[in-house]
């Protein structure tokens, strides 16, 4: 691992002259990044098996959140270049300010959803994610009042309420609303992560969630996920470890939203729309498509789903398609991600319904797969369908 | 003094009185027999008792504790283990794994150890494994630790399960129908074994079954239940020649020439007690 990190920091210095063109560049950042998305999410859903369909809310949370803090900080540090020095507070400074506001935010949308049964915390997580979203888009200051200030008019406790709305409304309004946030003078947001983060804390995180999975903690999600019953008659207190998974799903969410913001062949602004629904069902589909509860499964879907969506970005960029947009100017092309999406996404439900990999990890020893009614050393009472004539067998345990 | 006590314990499922004021005290290290026609409430008791479900009115303790409010994980904690009527294995895991899952209450090293793989995870995972493997022998299922616990017959699903309960080093331990679908061999096995755990491990153990063989032959005290109440308590032999209890089994309280298999079971459930 030690030897992978050198690797990185010297790919730092030397990716851009490897592979001069920006946008390849971009694009494998973007899947290391991806990566952190599928593995944060594939803890929640795959691991512990509850559905969240809201992880872009906790990415925009963590994108938002490193990026205000990253461009603070920048400024404070004196401005100018990030550099490869200065991204070592700057990085580690932000991205845990975009995990504790992530991980906070899961707290507090998990505690209540993850006590009820069935698919509550479905529904919580969608409307999570687009209230962040449209909250953060549609901010604005009134003419005349804030919300605060309204408050205050009507009657509400002053003192206390009415400050705390307004300079809520001030910090949300200055986000940029739908233009998308870009440092406080405009300058744009430090692109302080370059592959040394990116890859490193992909390599990092990805080593953690393969421990999640293979330690008692790992056993007892899968358990849970069985039988909540019988989970919780033998010690596994089911809304604690649901609650505490969506947190740690949520803190990667942020920590992966964050360095998508500091990508250093990004685009230095935040925008809502990086977070919609689509960015939400880009996470599913890539712990679908890897195989639910499979680490390396959902790095694999992580990388995958993001050549894809660069793949249909290029077709859509041809000349055939570009004269078809012309002829029809009604035709929506993100629409035909969404198709080859949905097409992707039936196949693999048809031929492959547990993903690439099913639970499996990619370097892990298969389990006997065979269901072998009878190997070795098994006494032979063999249940009530046998002759009574089976003896009481050697019980170890007769005294 | 971790005796389960039971006051005046009722439940209603909406209309439904599954439990009715049942009152009875289970002495520590005995084994004690819950018995009763198929919907007496019995197993509705043992969803009380470990928190599955709470009663309307009553009390229940386990030694001084009230188990009412705790959630059915924390009653695992205080020491109350028990199985299912219906198989509820983790079919997916191991059977190994499945008693492994039983341990975390008992792990020292909790999530950043395991993250971290410190040498307290390490520690920790070496003497659970040890364990599980120990309670596997016990049950004669260790050849079979590496198979999907869905992959056994039906006798070894229900000692495993007895077995994943033992794991959480329980000092009562309730067991729902442990001889259902046992053949006879099987069920005096399971006898057996009930004993050897009470005196190993020093348990207590509640015991719901219809296999009067095992009942009669191996219960110190049973508790019987018809229609959510109480219907007889005493001793197998009082038990079994009560009016009452022959009554709700067979269905009338007069004594026919034509005896339905429940009253043979019970007969040679008596037979079977007073014989070895």
């Amino acid at each position: 691992m030690a030897g992978a990190l050198v690797l990185f920091t010297v790919l730092d210095f030397t990716l851009d002259r490897i592979l001069p063109d920006s946008s390849i560049r971009q694009l494998l950042l973007l899947a290391a990044c991806n990566v952190l998305v599928a593995l944060s999410l594939n803890v929640i859903n795959g691991m512990a098996g509850q559905f969240s369909i809201g992880h872009a809310g906790f990415l925009g949370l963590g994108g938002y959140t490193s990026a205000v803090v990253s461009s603070h900080l920048h400024e404070a540090l004196g401005g100018g270049d990030p550099t490869f020095a200065r991204s070592f507070i700057v990085v580690p400074v932000a991205l845990l300010a975009s995990a504790l506001i992530a991980g906070a935010f899961g707290y507090l949308v998990g505690l209540p959803s993850l006590r009820l049964k069935g698919d509550y915390l479905a529904i919580v997580t969608l409307g999570f994610a687009e209230i962040v979203r449209l909250l953060i888009a549609t901010a604005q200051l009134g003419e005349k009042q804030t919300v605060g200030e309204a408050f205050a008019q009507v009657g509400g406790p002053k003192g206390v309420v009415g400050p705390f709305f307004h300079a809520l409304s001030v910090a949300i309004t200055s986000l940029g609303g739908q233009n998308g946030y870009a440092g406080p003078k405009n300058m744009g947001v430090p692109l302080y992560a370059g592959p040394f983060w990116i890859f490193g804390l992909a390599l990092v995180l990805g080593i953690l969630a393969y421990r999640l999975k293979f330690s008692g903690w790992g056993r007892a999600l899968r358990a849970l996920r069985e039988d909540e019953i019988a989970a919780a008659a033998v010690g596994v207190d089911p809304t604690r470890y649901k609650v505490r998974s969506f947190v740690i799903a949520a803190v990667g969410a942020g920590i992966a939203g964050g360095l998508m913001a500091m990508n250093r062949d990004g685009t230095p602004t935040v925008q809502p729309d990086n977070y919609n629904f689509a960015a939400s069902f880009d996470a599913i589909t890539m712990v679908i498509l890897g195989g639910s509860g499979s680490v390396t499964g959902a790095a694999i879907g992580g990388v995958l789903i993001t050549f894809t969506i660069k793949a249909i970005e290029a077709i859509q960029s041809t000349s055939v398609i570009q004269s078809l947009k012309r002829s029809a100017s009604w035709l929506d092309l993100n629409a035909l991600r969404m198709i080859i999406y949905a097409g992707v996404l039936i196949a693999l439900m048809i031929w492959r319904p547990e993903g690439l990999l099913g639970e499996r990890e990619l370097f892990q020893k298969k389990r006997s797969p065979k269901p072998s009614p009878k190997p070795r050393g098994t006494p032979p009472s063999e249940g009530g369908d046998t002759p009574p004539d089976a003896p009481p067998d050697a019980q170890a345990g007769t005294p | 003094m971790t005796e389960l006590t039971l006051k005046h314990v009722t439940k209603d499922f909406g209309g439904l009185r599954a439990v009715g004021d049942v009152t009875f005290t289970v002495p520590e290290r005995s084994i004690f027999g819950l018995i009763g026609p198929n919907g007496a409430g019995k197993t509705t008791v043992f969803n009380l008792v470990t928190g599955v479900y709470k009663h309307d009115a009553g009390s229940i303790h386990f030694g001084k504790t009230d188990v009412r409010p705790l959630a059915p994980a924390k009653i695992a904690e205080v020491g109350i283990a028990r199985t299912f009527q219906n198989i509820r294995l983790f079919s997916q895991l191991t059977v190994l794994e499945n008693l492994l899952v039983a341990c975390e209450l008992q792990k020292r090293a909790h999530l950043t150890a395991a993250l971290l793989r410190t040498k307290v995870h390490y520690d920790d995972e070496r003497v659970m494994h040890a364990r599980a493997m120990e309670l596997l022998e016990v049950f004669d299922l260790a050849g079979v630790a590496d198979e999907p616990s869905t992959s056994l017959p039906y006798g070894n699903q229900r000692r495993l399960e007895i077995a994943r309960a033992m794991m959480l080093k329980p000092k009562l331990l309730l067991l729902d129908e442990p001889a259902a679908g046992m053949n006879y061999g099987e069920a005096e096995g399971l006898k057996a074994q009930i004993r050897w755990l009470r005196d190993t491990f020093a348990l207590t153990v509640v015991l719901v079954e219809h296999n009067m063989q095992v009942v009669m032959g191996v219960c110190e005290e049973i508790h019987v239940l018809d229609h959510g109440e109480t219907i007889a308590h005493g001793t197998p032999e009082a038990v079994q020649n009560d009016p009452k209890v022959l009554a709700a089994y067979l269905g009338g309280d007069d004594d026919e020439a034509d005896e339905p298999p429940a009253a043979q079971a019970v007969a040679s459930g008596a037979g079977e007690r007073s014989g070895p």
